[in-house]
């Protein structure tokens, strides 16, 4: 998809909101759009998202596109489940499909139960579950995030992480304004920043560029392909893969693609011996050397999601060690349990967000 | 385009917003569709009222959506093609009220001309009716395509020029909606009955013009 000469103003007289941005939007690419309030943001997405037609300039090759509005208090005299059907419809899947897919979306938000509240009761989270939703369901071709994550509770968010993951492991275009820099820490393959109506590529933030270590919250998993075997080419999330010297591969890639990945290589049938979350600086080198032998220690029969979902729960900065007792993916257990009983949490005592992370998991 | 107008359908149906016209059509058509009053007649005034009707449902249903769901709606499928789905439901509520308008008009009236004297073929006033009718609820939704978003944008603009545009394309002569009126009710005097077929194609293509036109104008100004 490609931005030539774009330029929208409101109005035949009124200033011009945005002129003259070129953009060009890869496949599998997750962008991160910057700006303060009414730089013109807002306008780029609904651009972006074809909601608005750019008063000059012209744009080519968008895919089937949806769209997250900021805010969602959508009056309709629906219930959250009617209107996700009749979204996932116009969004070109069949009846049976779309209220699946709407189910299914509601329920992996935590908001199964208000599948037969009407819209209008829905409080203001719970709005925006249903937004996300609506936009996830038909897997678009281009996902446009206008500040998604505001409103959302913590697993929600880290939910729409995942699945923003998810679309770009897919092939898709994510396109998302957010007000925490934090948001997606590492993951982005371009920022762009909006500024008096012109639009930068934008070096504030950690970009991930393929085949390095990303900054910011990442996993690593540590695989065993077949004797010789080199990582398959084009996994999600781009990861940094340096062998170790036990002949195993040690994978890494910002915390989101997590589930991708290790669905990918389980797919091509490699072994996954260890799953853990860490944040790495800008400027992290290689692998810390203490994986094997801890990961050992910890305790058995953790699937890659619950180890993932141990990670998250405990939160940023920390590491949190488990180890997958065999490469094919172990049935999912009761999720209910404190993960404190099935994975160890290792504390390095060189990380200085070690105590917060502490607080956070007890 | 099926999936988009039902939803739009189902949003207005929900909306409640669709009574005030359709009771006004109603009480109307049971203040001045008398029993017994000349077939032609009431087919003529009973397609009058339909056209400002179609303008007020065009006005509800473009405006249904909030704009948050819209946005959405509209990445999906375009803000175009979200629009021609509001203006189609509204003309197909119109449609259907206009139907059960006809129903009600055939089974009460009675099919002489006014004096009384001279029989009314039955079938081909229904026909003449038919046109008549839907050349109204074209150019009622043609007026409302032209005045309310995304053309129009404020309440007050949008409300009086829908009002005065369904007036005046009923009562100045020369438009094609007032000639199907006028054809039926000039008619009944004699007993004959003018099907207007000009009038009819002649609204299809301004009521699709006017709709193109707002369409196009959903994604610029949206």
């Amino acid at each position: 998809m490609r931005l030539d000469g774009v330029c929208r103003r409101y109005g035949r007289t009124g200033p011009w909101v945005l002129s003259g941005v070129d953009l060009s939007l890869p496949e599998a690419s997750l962008v991160r759009i910057e700006g303060t309030n009414g730089s013109g943001k807002s306008t780029l997405l609904r651009l972006l998202a074809g909601i608005d037609a750019p008063t000059e300039g012209r744009i080519s090759g968008r895919p089937s596109s949806a769209f997250v509005p900021e805010r969602f208090p959508a009056a309709l005299p629906l219930t959250a489940l009617g209107f996700l059907t009749y979204l996932g419809r116009v969004h070109g899947l069949r009846r049976t499909a779309a209220f699946k897919a709407g189910r299914d979306w509601l329920e992996r938000f935590g908001a199964a139960a208000y599948g037969r509240t009407p819209l209008s009761e829905l409080s203001k989270g719970t709005s925006q579950k249903v937004a996300v939703a609506q936009a996830l369901m038909s897997r678009p071709g281009l996902l446009v995030l206008d500040e998604a994550w505001t409103g959302l509770d913590l697993p929600a968010r880290s939910v729409l992480d995942r699945a923003v993951a998810e679309r770009v492991a897919d092939g898709g275009t994510v396109v998302f304004v957010d007000h925490d820099p934090r948001r997606l820490d590492g993951a982005p393959s371009a920022i762009y920043r909006v500024e008096g109506g012109k639009l930068f590529e934008f070096e504030g933030y950690a970009t991930h560029e393929p085949g390095t270590a990303p900054a910011g919250p990442c996993v690593r998993i540590e695989a065993e392909g077949p004797p010789g075997a080199e990582p398959p080419s084009g996994l999600p999330g781009s990861p940094l893969a340096e062998s170790i010297p036990d002949g195993s591969t040690l994978l890494t890639a910002p915390v989101p693609y997590c589930d991708p990945l290790l669905r990918s290589l389980l797919a091509a049938n490699w072994h996954v011996r260890s799953v853990r979350e860490e944040f790495l600086e800008e400027s992290a080198g290689p692998a810390p050397e203490t994986a094997p032998a801890e990961s050992a220690e910890a305790a058995s029969a953790v699937s890659p999601e619950e180890a993932v979902e141990a990670g998250e729960q405990a939160g940023e900065g920390s590491t949190v060690e488990a180890a997958v007792e065999s490469g094919e993916p172990a049935p999912a257990e009761s999720s209910e349990e404190p993960p404190e009983e099935r994975v160890e949490i290792t504390e390095q005592p060189a990380e200085k967000s070690r105590e917060e992370s502490g607080e956070a998991t007890r | 385009m099926i999936a988009l107008i039902h939803y739009q359908a189902a949003v207005l149906m929900g909306s409640q917003r669709w009574l005030p016209p359709v009771l006004l059509y109603v009480t109307l058509m049971g203040v001045v569709i008398q029993w017994d009053r000349p077939l032609l007649d009431s087919l003529g005034v009973s397609a009058a009222m339909l056209l400002p009707v179609a303008a007020w449902l065009v006005r509800i249903s473009v405006g249904a959506e909030p704009t948050s769901s819209r946005q959405c709606t509209a990445a999906a499928a375009g803000p175009g093609r979200v629009h021609l789905s509001s203006v189609l439901t509204a003309y197909i509520g119109a449609s259907l009220l206009g139907v059960a308008g006809l129903v009600y008009v055939v089974s009460v009236s009675d099919p002489h001309s006014s004096e009384g004297q001279v029989n009314v073929p039955v079938f081909p006033a229904v026909v003449a009716g038919v046109l008549a009718s839907s050349a109204c609820a074209l150019f009622g939704t043609a007026v409302g395509a032209l005045c309310n978003r995304p053309l129009l944008r404020s309440t007050a603009w949008a409300v009086t020029s829908t009002l005065l545009g369904a007036l005046l394309v009923l009562v100045v002569s020369g438009s094609p909606a007032n000639a199907a009126v006028r054809g039926l009710v000039t008619g009944s005097h004699t007993g004959t009955v003018n099907p207007p077929w000009g009038s009819a194609v002649l609204s299809l293509a301004v009521a699709a013009l006017a709709t193109a036109l707002a369409c196009t104008q959903a994604s610029r100004r949206g």
